[in-house]
């Protein structure tokens, strides 16, 4: 469970809080995207959920955070990250190790889990991830994907309650990013995980998320379920945030009369949309004979 | 390709050694090769440095560091040469004269620095560096800090050799003309690049470092290592030849 209430936060350098008045509540076990146009606060959002705010960047902190029971100003660091595991936007310099597997033992060693059960763990994670070929290699020679995933699958394997993930897709290919997102899917329903993640591809997020937050300007601008967030096409793209093809299909056929069912949010959604548009036009034209 | 002191896989005696008994075996040479001026016994360890590369298949790696090394030591090696006016006249100067003393000191220079180099970074080369870290911490109780000081040093040697080829790249790609002119003209160009890699590193240092606290850096103990490292035969044995080496160039260099 994370409890946001009217948090706002300003970095020490800024003159402007970066975000302001958020309050959100996300239930354990919840998938949540959160998007926004660039520089709108969601990276700012990530760490205060993962305790890096208030811990490693000073600045004005308004409000409370409650991560899994603990007010993330008075936990330190290291108490936070035993229950939430973090994945920031630089990956490169988030690698400890020259080797993948040394990567995966990092985070395992240092809270101390037990020797005997590191071996299977490690395996678990990268097998989740689908790299348990890469376990040898060096993290130099890895693409910038297999560093994604090599990164997810070391923070995976320590179980954390809570995964806060900051563009965890952004240098994979299409078919790659959804594999991600269908392992992580499925691991966060097995072990009853809750993921937060921030994400620039909405399609994405429409197809996986429970919730969908979309932040503008270090506000949030809607917190609902995904299809509920994407009848207000128009606003969002007010705001720099692109809707799904489908969506904007839907919102189309939708203003020229000719469709009046609930938002697509995938192609699926938008098949279903378009054999009932026809399916009425065909008998309107058989009517019309 | 292989970058800067990194890891490159291998089966073989060396790489199978504990890396604690490595780094002090390729201590023990190198200060053995300081505990003598005996060109014979410097020259033995230079052939023992290279068959040892010759085994674990860093022939290659090991004869560009020796050239390095000598380029380097040759600036010593002259000096040597124009101050030590030793033994037979061979060509004279205005203020003494090139002897068989400063030739024979040049080449000890030389064969000792490079016979002495090679094998500290060998053990670079067949180590992983966080085995090397983590076996120091282990075995020597070196505090973890220091430990991941120097493996993160390591570690973004390479990361800020990218950052700077990539600075370059764009620097030319508007015009900068690093490809002609003097190497003074080049590398005035090059100084105000400092600033953006500057820049760069503090923020990519911070950021590991956050990495590191949020993975539980803080925790981490002497126990907390999963990989042992215990001492075989194999390293009891390369330390006694290690020792026994140092024996000899101390005696050589207490004899003659």
């Amino acid at each position: 469970m994370i409890e946001i209430s009217n948090f706002s936060f300003t970095y020490r350098e800024s003159a402007d809080p970066v975000v302001r008045d958020i309050n959100l509540t996300i239930p354990d076990g919840a998938f949540v995207g959160i998007t926004g146009a660039a520089g709108s606060g969601k990276s700012t959002l990530t760490y205060a959920m993962n305790g890096i705010i208030p811990h490693c960047y000073p600045g004005d902190f308004y409000g409370s955070v409650n991560v899994c029971g603990l007010d993330t100003v008075e936990c330190d660091l290291t108490e936070i990250s035993r229950r939430v595991g973090s994945v920031c936007q630089d990956i490169d310099s988030q690698m400890v190790s020259s080797i993948v597997e040394d990567e995966m033992l990092y985070g395992l060693e240092n809270f101390g889990v037990a020797h005997e059960e590191i071996e299977a763990r490690v395996a678990e994670a990268l097998d989740a991830m689908g790299i348990a070929d890469l376990r040898d290699r060096t993290i130099d020679s890895l693409s910038g994907g297999q560093k994604q995933k090599v990164a997810l699958a070391a923070i995976v394997a320590l179980r954390p309650e809570v995964l806060v993930l900051d563009e965890p897709t952004a240098e994979l290919d299409p078919a790659s990013s959804v594999a991600v997102y269908e392992l992580l899917r499925r691991y966060a329903r097995e072990h009853g995980t809750t993921v937060v993640i921030v994400e620039q591809k909405i399609a994405l997020l429409c197809d996986y998320a429970d919730l969908l937050v979309v932040i503008d300007d270090g506000r949030i601008r809607f917190a609902d379920r995904p299809e509920n967030v994407l009848e207000h096409a128009d606003e969002l793209l007010a705001i720099g945030v692109n809707c799904p093809r489908s969506t904007t299909l839907c919102h189309d056929l939708k203003a020229a009369g000719l469709y009046e069912g609930a938002v697509c949010k995938n192609v699926n959604d938008a098949v279903a949309m378009a054999e009932q548009v026809l399916a009425l036009a065909s008998s309107e034209e058989g009517g019309a004979r | 390709m292989t970058g800067f002191l990194e890891y490159v896989p291998g089966n073989s005696l060396l790489h199978r050694m504990n890396p604690v008994a490595k780094l002090f075996c390729a201590l023990l040479i190198s200060v053995a090769c300081f505990c003598t001026s005996n060109l014979i016994f410097l020259a033995c360890v230079l052939i023992f440095d290279f068959a040892l590369a010759a085994h674990c298949k860093m022939t290659r790696q090991a004869m560009g560091l020796a050239k390095a090394v000598t380029i380097f030591s040759l600036i010593l090696a002259v000096i040597q040469l124009l101050t030590n006016s030793t033994g037979m006249v061979l060509v004279p100067l205005p203020w003494g004269y090139i002897g068989t003393g400063g030739v024979i000191g040049a080449v000890t220079i030389i064969l000792r620095l490079v016979a002495a180099a090679v094998p500290l970074f060998l053990v670079m080369y067949v180590t992983k560096m966080t085995d090397l870290a983590n076996s120091v911490v282990k075995v020597l109780h070196v505090p973890y800090k220091y430990a991941f000081t120097f493996t993160s040093t390591v570690h973004f040697i390479p990361v800020f050799m990218n950052d700077m080829a990539g600075i370059m790249e764009a620097q030319t790609a508007r015009g900068v003309q690093f490809d002609q002119g003097s190497i003074v003209k080049k590398i005035r160009l090059m100084v105000p690049l400092c600033i953006p890699l500057l820049v760069s590193s503090v923020r990519k240092t911070n950021s590991a470092a956050i990495a590191a606290e949020v993975r539980g850096f803080n925790l981490r103990t002497r126990e907390s290592g999963y990989k042992q490292y215990p001492f075989a035969t194999l390293d009891v044995v390369s330390l006694v030849i290690c020792v026994c080496i140092l024996v000899v160039a101390i005696l050589l260099g207490v004899l003659l």
